[in-house]
């Protein structure tokens, strides 16, 4: 397994895969994807009274010879919806050169499946500077990102735009910072269809080794620890990480999203059919 | 702020190592983690400002360092805003020589009063201690206000070997030196005489016992030519045995193959002592030994060859023949001086006899007219010459006056001058005078030849007994150094010089520019310190006891730092805690 961005592999699996939007109205612009707005589509949503100023082709004349009143059909509108990918880019990313990696590229496999699929994917990056990309340039954002945010997704998140109304947002992130989890996933789904967390892990990050001491280094704040690796240790770490892993879960489901959690050791394949299955449907653009 | 033990200080130490191993920690493999709040317990203010964390290490180290600091103030004793706690105690050691006697158990009673010095130290817990030695001149051992532990060392170190003494100018010194508020005690081995008024804060402890004694009390070396005689007198004190072996040897000298070694079995008289004579041909030193008995010390001596000091004498030629018997009469029976040139090598110092009107430096005779006194005499008083010259019965007969300062007179004759450069004319014709039949002339001459003794670089006396005076004569215009057993020091002054007696045995080297001109020997023997029989043990209480002895105003050991101590540690434990 390498550590640098594998793009072949991106390449290689994009083709065959297709995002799994959820089932509710999107937003974004025309397409073919059923809007939460009303439109000129054919599918109808709803009836109405009049009001000045309402379009006069979409009245309902049969209704009005029935009733003699102006009733008006409301349509549903069809939209393109928008697909908006959120990378983290606190150091803490850049714990191992794979964790990096991996990172990028299943953001790079979710932008390349959602061009594919006809989407507009949105490549948001909380890093040191909020930075925001669209359509092709989102591969060349993600080769030449560096993670170096001293601080963590929760504060990043304020130097990025204000969130706009999407499908599905994707968002890839290790999640390990201490942070009111519930507000930050609430923060995350809103205006979005259909939320995603990518959790991207490294071995050491999900099974730390041990067996002497060291000064722990906090990746971001630099905040170090003197610590003597024993068994009991390493359990109580096990412990808070089981921990925080149920409370970012639970955070994620009320925020009607899922947690998808990648070890960053596994090789995109095995993850697509692994871990990252939930987020894909095979077949989708091919 | 002051300390009662300043030595406390060195817990300092400890920081060198506690720093280091903070560094050291400080040093362990950093390890970069993506989530460092797993690894500690979360706290809810862990988003807000730094984290108390990052300082844990350092606010242990800080804590730890005031630790040390704490427990060494507390060892140091320290006082804040009042003037440390602090006993001087002035130990005040006899020096003389019974104190190197020994008890049935062989334990010298220097050696017991060393222990009890120690324990004394301990009892008052001095922070200061003075260590005197009495003798014919006290001496500071240790101090003034020395370290206990470095006063206690100069005892241990110290010697007992001086002469017969009186300790009271010590005692008094020892009072000057302690002040209002210190202490004093002194250790012997004798009781105080009765009616002795001893300083009020004095405590007198006395450690010896009682013993019999034979001892050499007094020893003599005379070299007369090849010949070596040596004069011992032996005493017994108490009921010691009748009679003893006195074990004499006599090394082999220049010139001898061997050495002699007589053993003389000596018989004690209940009273005075027996006077042993013995002659070695060709001697070099003489070593002298009785049995060990209680004082080991007063029994053993040695006398080193070239212990007297020849006088040469010359008489010149042109001495009239009366002049010349009446000189010639003398020498014979005056020591330690030779006649001639010498043929042994042995520098001597020079006297010369000469008639009026030649440079010798004792002229001897009468020119002009004669005239003849039969009184009154008139001597210039208290003038060494004429010591005990009795003129009295005396007819003299004198011829011109001589030059110089006159000394004896009759009338208008000068009978006796002394000049500038020290050059003595006897203005005397022994033919017409009855001057050389009376004690008077031999006494004048032994006088005489006793000034032109003096008169000579070096050593008045070169074997002394125990507190004899050291009397040397020293030129003008050069730098004598008096190099003892225990150290050297300056002489100053020029001509006859009385230094005075030495604190101990030994031998003394008197150095000229850092050459030795001459040397001494004094001998480890004073009759009334081998005298042992009125020595005993006793405990005289101090009337007044010290300031701080009391320990009505000794306050007591600081506390405060053991509770800072004591915090700084539960406050490490604290921060260092490992929360699960």
């Amino acid at each position: 397994m390498s550590g640098r961005l594998d793009e072949v592999a991106v390449g290689r699996l994009a083709p065959g895969l297709a995002l799994a939007l959820p089932r509710v109205p999107h937003r974004g612009r025309v397409g073919e994807v059923r809007a939460a707005s009303t439109g000129s589509s054919m599918e109808l949503q709803d009836f109405r009274a009049y009001q000045p100023g309402d379009d006069l082709r979409q009245l309902d004349w049969n209704a009005v010879a029935r009733t003699d009143e102006l009733i008006l059909r409301v349509r549903q509108d069809e939209v393109s919806p928008r697909v908006e990918v959120v990378v983290d880019g606190s150091r803490s990313m850049a714990l191992s050169e794979r964790k990096g990696a991996r990172a990028r590229e299943v953001a790079l496999l979710v932008c390349e499946v959602a061009a594919r699929q006809g989407l507009s994917p949105t490549l948001r990056i909380a890093g040191v500077r909020g930075e925001q990309v669209q359509g092709p340039s989102c591969r060349a954002a993600l080769r030449a990102l560096e993670f170096e945010a001293r601080d963590d997704l929760a504060a990043a998140l304020g130097r990025l735009a204000p969130p706009r109304p999407c499908g599905l947002r994707v968002v890839v992130s290790d999640f390990l910072f201490e942070a009111d989890l519930s507000a930050l996933c609430a923060r995350l789904s809103r205006g979005a269809a259909g939320l995603f967390l990518a959790q991207v892990l490294d071995a050491e990050d999900l099974s730390p080794s041990g067996g002497e001491g060291a000064r722990l280094v906090d990746s971001e704040s630099g905040a170090a620890l003197e610590e003597l690796l024993t068994d009991d240790v390493l359990a109580a770490y096990a412990r808070r990480f089981a921990e925080h892993q149920r409370s970012l879960r639970g955070a994620a489901l009320r925020a009607r999203g899922a947690l998808l959690t990648a070890s960053a050791e596994s090789s995109l394949e095995a993850l697509v059919a692994g871990p990252l299955r939930p987020l894909f449907v095979t077949g989708g653009g091919a | 702020m002051s300390f009662g033990f300043p030595w406390g200080l060195l817990a300092l130490g400890a920081l060198v190592p506690l720093v280091a191993a903070y560094f050291l920690r400080r040093r362990q493999k950093p390890v970069v983690v993506s989530a460092l709040f797993l690894w500690r317990t979360p706290r809810p203010r862990a988003e807000a400002g730094p984290r108390w964390e990052r300082f844990t290490r350092e606010a242990s180290l800080l804590l730890e360092v005031l630790a040390v600091v704490a427990a060494a103030l507390f060892l140091a004793d320290v006082r804040v805003g009042e003037p440390a706690r602090r006993h001087h105690l002035v130990l005040v050691v006899d020096g003389s020589l019974s104190m190197s006697a020994r008890d049935a158990e062989g334990v010298t009673v220097l050696e017991r009063a060393r222990r009890e010095a120690a324990k004394r130290v301990e009892d008052a817990r001095a922070t200061q201690v003075t260590l005197l030695a009495t003798g014919l001149s006290p001496r500071v051992l240790a101090g003034p206000e020395a370290e206990p532990s470095a006063a206690l060392a100069a005892l241990e170190s110290f010697e007992a070997r001086g002469a017969d003494h009186d300790a009271m100018p010590s005692l008094l010194w020892a009072q000057e030196l302690a002040g209002g508020g210190g202490s004093i005690a002194f250790l012997t081995d004798a009781a105080p005489r009765e009616g002795l008024v001893l300083p009020p804060s004095l405590r007198w402890t006395a450690l010896g016992t009682a013993r019999d004694n034979v001892a050499l009390v007094s020893a003599r070396r005379r070299d007369e030519g090849r010949a070596t005689t040596v004069t011992l007198w032996v005493a017994r004190f108490g009921q010691g045995p009748d009679s003893v072996d006195l074990r004499v040897r006599a090394l082999p000298g220049t010139g001898a193959k061997q050495g002699t070694e007589r053993v003389e079995h000596v018989a004690l008289p209940d009273e005075g002592t027996a006077t042993v004579r013995l002659t070695f041909q060709e001697a070099g030193d003489v070593e002298v030994s009785l049995p060990d008995d209680a004082l080991p010390e007063d029994g053993r001596v040695t006398l080193p060859a070239g212990a007297t000091r020849p006088l040469e004498v010359r008489l010149a030629r042109g001495l009239a023949a009366p002049e010349r018997d009446a000189l010639e009469r003398f020498l014979q029976a005056s020591p330690e001086v030779a006649r001639g040139a010498a043929t042994d090598g042995v520098e001597r110092e020079v006297l010369s006899f000469g008639p009026r009107g030649t440079d010798a430096r004792v002229t001897v005779g009468a020119t002009g007219k004669p005239r003849t006194f039969v009184g009154p005499f008139f001597s210039e008083k208290g003038h060494p010459l004429l010591d005990d010259v009795q003129l009295a019965g005396v007819r003299w007969t004198a011829g011109e006056n001589p030059p110089g300062r006159p000394l004896v007179t009759a009338g208008e004759a000068v009978l006796v001058s002394e000049e500038e450069d020290g050059r003595v004319h006897l203005n005397v014709d022994l033919s017409r005078s009855n001057v050389q039949r009376v004690s008077a002339w031999p006494v004048l001459l032994a006088n005489v030849v006793r000034e032109a003794r003096r008169s000579h670089e070096g050593f008045a006396r070169r074997q002394l007994l125990l507190g004899e005076p050291l009397e040397v004569v020293t030129e003008a215009g050069a730098r004598y150094t008096l190099v003892e057993p225990g150290g050297r020091r300056p002489v100053f002054g020029a001509g006859a010089v009385s230094l005075p007696p030495p604190s101990g045995p030994g031998r003394y080297a008197l150095e000229r520019e850092g050459d030795v001109v001459d040397t001494a020997v004094v001998l480890p023997l004073d009759a009334r310190e081998s005298d042992l029989r009125g020595r005993g043990s006793v405990d005289v209480p101090a009337r007044e006891a010290g300031v701080e002895a009391s320990g009505g105003n000794a306050s007591e050991r600081a506390w405060w730092p053991l509770v800072l101590l004591l915090c700084a540690v539960l406050a490490d434990l604290y921060v260092t805690r490992r929360v699960g």
